[in-house]
């Protein structure tokens, strides 16, 4: 343990044995870097303290301006631009704007969120895994700390039911 | 409290709302033409609503079952008891179907028998001649008594059973097999029935015009009322002490059921809508055209209420959790679907009632009336173009008979079952 930002990590087999750490972990006032888990577990969040995420708002505020730009693109493109008469219906036709502009907020709320969510998370093409062990892409759970010199992060692994302690 | 007591002031007040109902009834009665058509319509509005929304519950729990859900168990009984309201259901209409049968009332056009003869060159309608092996007297009400029949027995099987899983402990679940086959069979029945009904109860008014879409689109109005009325029930009984395991989880999921099929219900109104103004063929576009005339303020006021106002509210997650957010949308989309019936239901009753009107010099003195209102379409005529006092006092006695039915029902058996497989499920359920 001579390097410096060392990972202390402990891995465990069961959700609701980490959910217990957590929780220990949490009463114990120790600063949690992360949560591995190959799935959501239920409860994590609230356990951990995390706030809501504000995905949901960028989604929104993407949707919106996907509904604005379609309605208001075929209106400038279909009176002022182009106008042509489709079916004998005026220039501005708006029952027949709808599904277009239903489409074009869902795919800019679909792509904005995408996008937001690689950039918050740092994702993206070429970027290199953190990952601390494989097995927790498959059937395992690990905590992680941030280790320093004197801490008792590894009694605190064996006493909540940790399978395995690493460091990283 | 696993066990629901109907008593005291709540069935009072029940009992003064069916009291108000039976006086709105008779009031508009006396007040009416000559065919009663106002009565007759009010009448058949109301019965087609509650009778659809129970309809809806049965098919849920059908639903459910079939699709392995867990989530609803701890308050399927409300479904249950709200399932129970098609046996009066059944008698409501069959009291419309006896009245087409023995003319007490001109709600449709085509139980007109005139217009059905060919010999009769003057009068002789070709289209209705053609949809007359469908829509005619005989099946009107035998169709009625069959498809409503078929709903109640599987809707009363699927509540019998459930009852009797409660003292019988089986670690097969055998009761649970058995209901699981009923619901199965239950659902493709209740899909093709539940639209041929809608055909002749609802869309028949306007008997000249058809759409293919017509069946999905009230179903789904139903389903949403359905689903307000049962946050609606939970929340009281909740207030009352009763279904306190039913956690904020649960209201939240019935939250997303009224949010997700007020958004169907919009898709479906406006494919309708969209693909019948594209076409702008004049037999089709009519029916738009008289609501878009006629009825401006309830046809934009039906979609902004049904659409704007859930899809807005309950858009963001912790609206769908509170029990005031929730309950306040369910209240307006509850009576925002009565009015999407009354949209779908009293325009065409109204031309009905006005064709009658000018052939009828014998109809005596009471026919000028209605000739007179035909005069001036644009105006307003409460209880036709708007739904007037009389039309909310019978929606409060339909009501108030339905809660009844409803608790009287609920009362029969305890709150929460005992045995479901999926007790346990619903009772961490968590989202």
């Amino acid at each position: 343990m001579s390097k410096e930002n060392k990972i202390i990590y402990g891995i465990y087999g069961d959700e609701e044995v980490l959910l217990s750490a957590v929780k220990e972990a949490r009463e114990r006032h120790y600063d949690i870097q992360d949560v591995y888990s190959p799935f959501p577990v239920h409860g994590l969040d609230p356990l951990l303290g995390l706030a809501e995420s504000r995905l949901h708002i960028a989604g929104f505020v993407f949707g919106a301006i996907g509904t604005l730009t379609a309605f208001l693109g075929m209106t400038w493109i279909f009176t002022k631009d182009w106008p042509i008469i489709f079916g004998g219906k005026p220039y501005w036709s708006v029952p027949a704007f709808i599904p277009i502009t239903f489409e074009l907020t869902v795919l800019f709320a679909s792509i904005g969120m995408v996008v937001s969510f690689y950039v918050v998370s740092g994702l993206g093409p070429g970027v290199k895994s953190k990952l601390l062990d494989r097995r927790l892409t498959d059937d395992k759970f690990c905590i992680s700390f941030e280790n320093s010199e004197n801490s008792d992060y590894e009694e605190f692994f064996r006493s909540t039911g940790a399978e395995e302690v690493g460091v990283a | 409290m696993n066990h629901f007591e109907f008593k005291g002031s709540l069935k009072t007040v029940l009992l003064a709302g069916i009291l108000i109902g039976v006086l709105c009834l008779g009031w508009t009665w006396m007040i009416d033409d000559h065919n009663h058509t106002r009565f007759w319509s009010n009448f058949l509005h109301n019965s087609v609503f509650f009778t659809g929304i129970s309809f809806t519950a049965a098919f849920f729990i059908a639903v459910c079952i079939t699709a392995y859900a867990g989530w609803h168990t701890i308050f399927k009984r409300v479904w249950e008891a709200i399932s129970a309201f098609l046996m009066p259901g059944i008698l409501l209409m069959a009291i419309i179907g006896l009245g087409v049968y023995f003319h007490w009332h001109h709600l449709y056009h085509w139980s007109d028998t005139a217009i059905l003869d060919p010999s009769n060159t003057a009068d002789f309608d070709k289209v209705l001649y053609g949809k007359s092996s469908f829509l005619n007297k005989n099946w009107y009400l035998g169709g009625t008594i069959i498809i409503v029949g078929l709903w109640i027995f599987f809707a009363n099987k699927l509540r019998l059973l459930s009852v009797l899983e409660d003292n019988f402990e089986d670690s097969h679940f055998s009761t649970h097999r058995t209901m699981r086959k009923y619901a199965a069979i239950f659902l493709p029945i209740a899909g093709f029935s539940s639209a041929a009904i809608i055909w002749q109860w609802v869309m028949s008014v306007d008997s000249h015009w058809y759409s293919t879409l017509f069946a999905w689109y009230a179903t789904a109005s139903w389903f949403v009322s359905m689903i307000a009325l049962t946050i609606l029930i939970l929340i009281y009984l909740k207030g009352k002490g009763y279904f306190h395991q039913v956690k904020r989880d649960h209201i939240h999921d019935l939250g997303k059921f009224l949010f997700a099929f007020s958004v169907f219900w919009t898709y479906l109104w406006f494919s309708q809508f969209m693909l019948i103004w594209y076409g702008n063929v004049g037999e089709e576009t009519i029916y738009f055209k008289t609501r878009y005339d006629h009825y401006p303020v309830l046809f934009f006021a039906n979609i902004f209420i049904n659409f704007a106002i859930p899809f807005l509210v309950l858009m963001r997650n912790d609206a769908k959790y509170k029990f005031g957010s929730v309950g306040i949308v369910a209240i307006i989309v509850l009576l925002g679907h009565w009015m999407d019936f009354f949209l779908m239901l009293k325009p065409g009753i109204y031309e009905t009632a006005m064709h009658a009107a000018p052939a009828g010099e014998a109809m005596g003195e009471h026919g000028h009336e209605v000739a007179h209102a035909a005069e001036h379409v644009s105006n307003f005529v409460s209880g036709f173009t708007m739904p007037g006092l009389l039309e909310l006092g019978t929606f409060l006695g339909f009501l108030a008979f339905f809660l009844f039915v409803f608790f009287t029902f609920l009362s029969k058996a305890p709150l929460t079952p005992k045995n479901d497989p999926y007790l346990d499920e619903s009772l961490h359920h968590h989202v």
